[in-house]
């Protein structure tokens, strides 16, 4: 069987990787957009675009129905669902495969075994995959969270059953919080998930956070492509990845890729799935969850493997077999992702729409920009605060780092505030070069991080006056500063130089 | 054109001439050659004395959001008698000594005092009006008024004498 014709549904940055991914392979695209995406890049890159609603998600890229209907009426063959949204909702697949779309993801029952939690924690268990000790069902009240806690052990960690994304996660230090704590994580689950359940584990104090990416295909191939490093997230966001991880050598890696490979063969998993571990300080690896989607962070496994993961995804959506065995993976060099949000790191990290009136995306060698928007683009208020991904490529970690810190240079957004100056700020902090790194890391480098230093104080003063005395002489008759051309620009400038 | 650019609290007063891509800026002593060039939205190309820097600026809502070589500054630039208005217009307008001089360009509308007055600190001596705006010069100190040089209607420019205090 081979793919015609696809509709992605989701939008922005990933939308546009898999639109790419299907016109290598001509395979035709259909966009869909709510009404505040009617510009959004991936509207202007698909083949078909087509309305799906108001912007709030759920009137728009969460209707299940709406999308089978465009999807079938566009004479689409397949689904791609992207991450977040509906790409991890077992009734969407299964709405898809009762239209006879082919859905490119997991087997709706593998979504599902994998998307509660608990569920998933039985077959890692089953598996004999070391897990955090915790609870296997969710937690059904008060008194049990309070005799199961303490039998655990504090700090002990709240998760949402049907969880993901760090919503509905509660640190619990003590058992006076215990109550508070468990109110808190059920009503942002239930908002979150539409399930109130949730479980409880022992928390790993400062943790790292390791990932295995696996892909399996129809006929009972499986391979892993090695890990990837999450440790730096902001409130269970994940900000900076890396592949490989600095802490997992050639042998760990083969024990998490076989145990990953293990608990999704149990799950019945077929396309691109990751499997998450935590990881503590004597390097010690614990089954935290199964993601049934493409990542986010996917490209930082594509850029050492050499393998396209989306391209996979529909291959092996088509029913071909991978055609490679675990043998045949190899790694090379070391990728390093930092994403780039609208969002306001020295404003309290708040979400910061609006127009981007200038753009320059990083470019040269070993820099890959994985981007949902464009100059002129107006980032909308009603999603994900996440605009573009950069990713870099090195010979080896150092390498990869100083090729980030130049990008991040390089990379020019006017008109919002964005990720990159508290990037810059982590990628050359002491602790990630030496890569020690733990998910407590951005709690110590945030609340010193000031929006200057003052090393160009003077540079930013002759810079703000020159743009006033230009717009008073705008208002005037003769004109103030000349606009340079983009050829003048090119030729004069040596962007993302520094004094 | 002389502007005040306040920075974390400092104002600097910042001088500009030139025009056409060159211009010179004279910020307190340090006396500063830029070529600059306005491209996209907002990036600027500044090289001084051969360093080139480029700097994002986007005006929020009057301040200017800059930045450059990975750090972020937030810079308020006005037109320097604006800022004078706004900074000054109320109180310390007889600070320097006893002569009372106009800051700012502008029309007396009122004045308070007569040859002979004894004032207080605190005591309205003239009002300017200037911007559209109605600026009170008060005495800095307690004195008596030896000479009034300006009257109701009159213009003054900056630096014109205005009241003299013993």
């Amino acid at each position: 069987m081979r793919l015609k014709k696809l509709l992605v549904a989701n939008r922005g940055e990933i939308a546009v990787r898999v639109i790419r991914a299907c016109r290598e392979q001509g395979i035709a695209t259909v966009a869909v957009f709510s009404e505040a995406d009617r510009e959004a890049l991936h509207v202007l890159m698909a083949d078909e675009a087509y309305p799906i609603g108001p912007p709030p998600a759920t009137e728009s890229y969460l209707k299940i129905d709406t999308l089978v209907d465009v999807a079938r009426r566009a004479g689409a063959d397949a689904v791609h669902p992207g991450y977040g949204f509906l790409a991890e909702n077992a009734r969407f697949a299964e709405a898809c495969v009762a239209a006879g779309l082919t859905f490119v993801g997991p087997p709706p029952a593998a979504i599902r075994a994998m998307g509660d939690k608990t569920s998933a924690r039985k077959i890692a268990r089953d598996m004999k995959v070391p897990m955090v000790p915790g609870t296997l069902e969710a937690i059904a009240s008060d008194d049990e969270a309070r005799t199961t806690a303490a039998q655990i052990g504090y700090p002990v960690m709240l998760k949402a059953a049907m969880g993901g994304g760090g919503k509905g996660m509660r640190l619990v230090r003590s058992e006076s919080e215990l109550a508070g704590a468990l109110r808190a994580a059920r009503s942002e689950a239930g908002a979150a998930f539409g399930d109130t359940s949730v479980y409880l584990e022992r928390a790993v104090v400062e943790p790292r956070h390791v990932e295995i990416q696996v892909l399996a295909d129809a006929h009972g191939g499986i391979v892993h492509l090695g890990e990837r490093e999450c440790s730096i997230q902001r409130r269970h966001q994940k900000l900076i990845e890396e592949s490989p991880s600095p802490c997992v050598d050639a042998g760990l890696r083969a024990r998490m890729g076989e145990a990953a490979c293990r608990v999704a063969k149990a799950a019945g998993y077929v396309n691109a799935g990751t499997v998450e571990f935590l990881m503590d300080a004597e390097r010690n690896f614990y089954f935290l969850e199964m993601n049934t989607r493409l990542q986010v962070e996917h490209p930082v496994t594509e850029m050492v493997t050499g393998i396209d993961l989306v391209r996979e995804q529909l291959r092996i959506a088509a029913g071909e077999p991978l055609g490679y065995a675990q043998q045949d993976v190899t790694w090379k060099g070391w990728a390093i992702e930092c994403r780039i949000n609208a969002e306001d790191p020295f404003g309290g990290w708040l979400p910061s729409p609006g127009t981007i009136t200038g753009l320059r995306a990083a470019s040269g060698p070993g820099v890959r920009e994985d981007s949902g928007a464009y100059e002129g683009y107006t980032v909308p208020r009603f999603y994900d605060t996440l605009m573009a991904k950069l990713i870099v490529w090195g010979a080896d970690r150092a390498t990869a780092i100083e090729r980030m810190l130049r990008a991040l240079g390089e990379y020019k957004v006017v008109g919002v505030r964005t990720t990159i100056p508290a990037l810059e700020r982590i990628i050359g902090h002491p602790d990630f070069r030496a890569g020690r790194l733990s998910t407590a890391l951005l709690e110590r480098i945030l609340p010193g991080l000031r929006a200057h230093e003052g090393r160009h104080a003077s540079i930013a003063l002759i810079a703000a006056v020159l743009a006033e005395y230009a717009r008073t002489r705008r208002a005037a008759p003769e004109a103030g500063l000349p606009e340079a051309g983009p050829s003048a620009w090119a030729r004069a400038a040596r962007p993302g130089a520094r004094g | 054109m002389k502007y005040v650019a306040t920075l974390d609290g400092t104002g600097h007063v910042v001088e500009v001439a030139g025009g056409d891509g060159r211009y010179r800026l004279t910020i307190g002593d340090d006396v500063w050659e830029v070529d600059a060039r306005l491209t996209a939205q907002g990036i600027y190309s500044l090289l001084i004395g051969g360093v080139s820097y480029v700097a994002d600026v986007v005006d929020r809502e009057g301040t200017c959001l800059v930045d450059v070589g990975g750090e972020a500054y937030e810079v308020l630039v006005e037109e320097q008698t604006r800022w004078i208005i706004r900074t000054r217009g109320g109180a310390a307008g007889a600070g320097a000594g006893q002569t009372v001089r106009a800051p700012l360009p502008g029309k007396i509308t009122h004045v308070a005092v007569r040859p002979g007055d004894r004032v207080q600190a605190g005591d309205t001596l003239v009002v300017i009006e200037a911007m559209k705006m109605e600026n009170e010069f008060k005495a800095a100190a307690a004195g008596a008024i030896t000479e009034v040089r300006v009257s109701v209607g009159q213009a003054v420019n900056p630096g014109d004498v205005m009241v003299v205090l013993e």
